[in-house]
């Protein structure tokens, strides 16, 4: 009996390293997640194999939704409220006609030079209305912009 | 040593007690640790580390300066609604071909292989998709061919896609 007594003391385990481990990647995991906000304009991105990456700050996002509708969102409350009033503030994006797209555009790139201009356009979405974006944006001295894609595997 | 020795039995006399009253405040950590482990697995679990691709574009800038290119390297791409791909060279602006989709990417990589300086002009009806300018440029990137522009199909191309395809 003795004998067995001391086989059950041997196995057991020091868990305070493991813990500690675990505690190291849990306030990692806490600290990088950021939970998705819910999107003002539902749009299914198309898919490339482009592998350049969306940039993280500074970005000035155009959709174009399904119907052909334009969008236009920036990445600052601050810039948002400037741009298109109080109510706007906690928005993502507000719809903006293409006629004064262009105008708009402008104007924020005039309160913040280093925004990136990024377009969001619906998989179905029809080309013209991406026809009359492009042209906007070109227009308004935009010629460098990225589109945004779903990475596409294989061929 | 022999001091050494005798200061180790004090302190382990000493020890004694205190470590009685430590053991007093030891706690059951199981709990918290199955809380912490859940919480984790939660977390690792939501995350996401991919983020959005992207695909840039160079477009030129509008001016009114015409840029002259050689007939014989330009090639041209139109799109129909429908994913019809018709193409033609700059040197023969009637003689349109059909392909399909998976038949340009051998054709792409043909023509930028016997004329290095290939320009590509891609126009795309109104009316077609917009991941099919977004299919047709990858297949462009993927060819490394970087020398191309975008434009409006207009009406006389539409006639000419017409007329090929009947």
């Amino acid at each position: 009996m003795p004998k067995h007594k001391k086989k059950r003391l041997g196995v057991r385990i020091d868990m305070t390293p493991m813990v500690d481990v675990v505690l190291l990647l849990l306030t990692f995991f806490m600290m990088t997640t950021q939970f998705k906000a819910p999107e003002d304009v539902e749009v299914i991105i198309p898919s490339s194999h482009s592998e350049f990456k969306l940039p993280e700050s500074n970005i000035m996002m155009v959709y174009v939704t399904k119907e052909g509708k334009t969008f236009l969102g920036v990445d600052s409350q601050g810039l948002m409220e400037k741009l298109f009033g109080k109510e706007a503030r906690y928005k993502r994006a507000i719809e903006v006609d293409k006629s004064i797209l262009g105008n708009t555009l402008i104007q924020a790139r005039i309160n913040n030079p280093k925004l990136r201009t990024v377009v969001k356009g619906d998989k179905d979405a029809p080309y013209g209305p991406m026809e009359d974006v492009m042209d906007v944006l070109v227009k308004a001295q935009i010629t460098r912009f990225n589109l945004v894609t779903d990475l596409e595997r294989g061929v | 040593m022999a001091g050494a020795d005798v200061a180790e039995s004090k302190s382990h006399e000493k020890g004694k007690k205190r470590k009685k009253k430590r053991l007093a405040i030891r706690i059951d950590m199981t709990p918290m640790v199955d809380v912490v482990l859940l919480l984790l697995t939660f977390f690792m679990l939501t995350t996401v580390f991919s983020k959005p691709q992207t695909m840039e574009l160079n477009l030129p800038p509008d001016s009114d300066i015409r840029v002259e290119v050689a007939a014989t390297t330009l090639l041209i791409i139109r799109v129909a609604p429908n994913m019809d791909i018709y193409w033609n060279m700059g040197n023969e602006p009637t003689a349109l071909k059909k392909i399909t989709f998976k038949e340009l990417r051998p054709l792409l990589a043909e023509r930028f292989h016997n004329i290095p300086k290939l320009i590509t002009l891609v126009q795309i009806d109104r009316a077609a998709k917009y991941s099919d300018m977004v299919d047709i440029i990858d297949e462009l990137n993927l060819a490394n061919i970087t020398r191309f522009s975008i434009a409006p199909l207009k009406d006389l191309d539409k006639k000419l896609i017409s007329k090929v395809a009947g």
